[in-house]
């Protein structure tokens, strides 16, 4: 079954397709430095949601410890490049690396115990907490409460206004294009078997301990290496950055916005939720008054998520103008892309 | 020694209590109530201003338990209808977002209204000696409560008619469905009694140490991984990991240090769990 038969052009289409559209915010935005800084920091948690979305989208693995595995990635890379001297590119890939074995590891816990859903979320959630103590006691190493100063990549483009933007957008198309590619792939398929049916994935011959441990592995990995960027670009990080409530919270909001699973659903969720935290900044103190509000709205207008849902409208005009379903078996997002 | 042991015995009830609510409600109906934190420190801010009009403590504390049962069974009543309609994740994931959003509204409102008002309840008297330690009155009374509330809640589970239909739900809906037994209505008493319950451990937690308007979030996380640890649906489980996680907590930050302690204290939660996939006193893998 799948999407390996559905044309490689149109598969890649709204990858390429949000790229170019993102890639014009500058356009608007770029002569305000506080703009560029928020408009990056809408591609960042983009990346990070798709970065989740390989974990708890394709394999059901709720990891709530995104900014800690950022985290991992972003002191690592800072620490290995200041302190030790290391090239600033050697550090984020070492740093990423560290991120995705940590994934890796509280993957398989969690699979050669099989953990629930609930119980995969606490033990990831008690790793994110110590982690956030441990930035916090580890003063020597990171500064403690008051950060650290990231000196690697002023000096580089990274420093400029626009430029590290559009770093981002070419890591989160990156990205977009690896969780396609995975989508395509016999990866892709084993994650859908064992999405839809895990015993019977397994009686079918997937090996689904071994994908878990691969999905959660590689989103972790790609976590730590957007959490690396940023801090090099940002040049400052401090455990709020990474703390579960600045990050693993507003993950999670935006994913089950966009739509859990599909490919398009971090970014609509990233872009929705960064307009909101932009709009909001002028209500002050009733913020989280409204923000709490907007979230049940739309949890209960729309609880599977915007892009399935626009799928599943576009799907229904379709059969309603009689023209035939798409060819072969309907990919998420191919019928997002019209014609 | 035999006084750090103590206090975490103290600390663990108090943990126990705060996990009952949760593994309650999550047991019913599998609603991870995110707001439970949140329902605390609205009971906690109530009774304060209560007493700041000079009201009584034992009236200002009903009227803070009162109010908390109120908001939690609207919230079932009017939120959490559409979440029940689904079922398995769906209904988890639906559940634990709206409960989210309802976190941050009670938040939201209290930081605004009320920014810097904290409970602090002061319990006179003289320390007491148990068996060669010297407690304070009011982490006794606090955790005289727990206790007492502890073992009314496993009786009533036990024996009483409501409490027997509360379990046959846990155990089997539809089965529950056929005997008579309205889920519904079991759900929507949970729930008002786990917002009651909140608002109590927020309450006892006065008596030894302030409790400030921004303190849901903390609450959350600790009855998460109370509830979590002593197997959701478990309410002696409950109880049981509150001890052990306490003793641990007091344990170690009397012979290690305060910083490594949050970090003992979460892995020894992550190991049970790991240990014991279904939590101490989990029927079932959930």
């Amino acid at each position: 079954m799948g999407r390996a038969g559905a044309p490689a052009v149109r598969a890649y289409a709204p990858v390429v397709l949000t790229a170019a559209v993102v890639a014009l915010l500058p356009l608007r935005y770029g002569d305000s430095r506080p703009m560029m800084g928020v408009v990056i920091s809408g591609v960042l948690f983009a990346c990070y949601a798709v970065g989740f979305n390989v974990i708890f989208g394709s394999t059901g693995q709720l990891f709530l410890c995104t900014g800690a595995l950022a985290g991992l990635g972003g002191y690592g890379s800072a620490i290995l490049s200041d302190r030790h001297g290391l090239p600033m590119v050697l550090a984020m890939l070492l740093a990423s690396l560290i991120a995705a074995a940590a994934g890796g590891l509280l993957s398989w816990i969690a699979v050669s115990r099989s953990l629930g859903v609930i119980f995969t979320g606490i033990v990831t959630l008690a790793f994110a907490l110590a982690f956030q103590n441990l930035l916090l006691g580890q003063r020597d190493l990171t500064g403690g409460e008051t950060g650290l100063v990231v000196e690697a990549g002023s000096d580089t483009l990274l420093g400029e206004q626009v430029a590290p933007f559009y770093v981002f957008v070419a890591l989160l198309t990156a990205y977009l294009a690896l969780f396609r590619a995975l989508q395509r792939s016999h990866v892709g398929w084993a994650f859908r078997a064992l999405r839809d049916d895990e015993i019977a994935a397994e009686l079918a011959g997937v090996d689904v301990k071994w994908y878990r441990v691969l999905a959660g592995t590689l989103g972790s990995g790609m976590i730590g290496l957007a959490g690396a960027l940023y801090a090099h670009s940002e040049g400052f990080i401090s455990p709020s950055t990474f703390s579960f409530g600045e990050v693993d919270v507003l993950v999670i909001v935006m994913l089950a916005f966009g739509g859990i699973g599909s490919l398009l659903g971090p970014v609509v969720g990233a872009a929705a939720f960064t307009v909101l935290e932009e709009w909001m900044e002028s209500f002050d103190e009733y913020r989280l008054i409204i923000y709490g509000s907007v979230i049940l709205v739309l949890f209960l207008l729309l609880p599977r998520g915007v892009v399935p849902t626009v799928q599943a409208l576009v799907e229904r005009l379709r059969r309603r103008s009689g023209r035939p379903s798409v060819p072969v078996a309907p990919s998420p997002v191919d019928t997002l892309n019209p014609g | 020694m035999r006084a750090v042991v103590f206090d975490g015995v103290v600390l663990g009830l108090q943990f126990g209590l705060l996990g009952v609510g949760l593994t309650l409600v999550y047991g019913l109906g599998g609603v991870l109530n995110l707001a439970q934190g949140q329902l605390a420190v609205l009971g906690a801010i109530v009774a304060a201003l209560r007493l700041n009009e000079g009201s009584a403590v034992v009236p200002a504390v009903l009227t803070g338990l009162v109010v908390a049962g109120t908001v939690a069974l609207v919230l079932d009543l009017t939120l959490m209808r559409p979440v029940y309609r689904r079922h398995g994740e769906d209904r988890v994931l639906l559940g634990l977002l709206l409960m989210l959003g309802v976190a941050f509204i009670i938040d939201g409102v209290l930081t605004w209204r009320y920014p810097i008002e904290a409970l602090t309840l002061r319990i006179g008297g003289d320390p007491v000696d148990i068996l060669g330690v010297r407690m304070r009155t009011g982490s006794l009374l606090a955790s005289a409560i727990a206790l007492g509330v502890g073992a009314v809640l496993v009786v009533f589970l036990r024996y009483a008619a409501t409490g027997k239909a509360v379990r046959s739900v846990i155990q089997d809906e539809e089965g529950a469905q056929l005997c008579g037994v309205s889920p519904a209505t079991v759900r929507a008493f949970v729930f008002a009694l786990s917002g009651v319950l909140a608002a109590l451990v927020a309450v006892t937690r006065s008596m030894t140490s302030p409790v400030t308007v921004n303190a849901g979030i903390d609450f959350t996380i600790l009855a998460l991984i109370v509830a979590v640890v002593g197997g959701l649906g478990s309410v002696s489980g409950a109880f049981l990991a509150g001890i052990l996680l306490g003793v641990v907590n007091t344990v170690s930050a009397h012979y290690i240090g305060t910083y490594v302690t949050t970090i003992v204290l979460l892995g020894a939660a992550a190991v049970t769990i790991v240990l014991r996939p279904s939590g101490l006193l989990g029927a079932g893998r959930e």
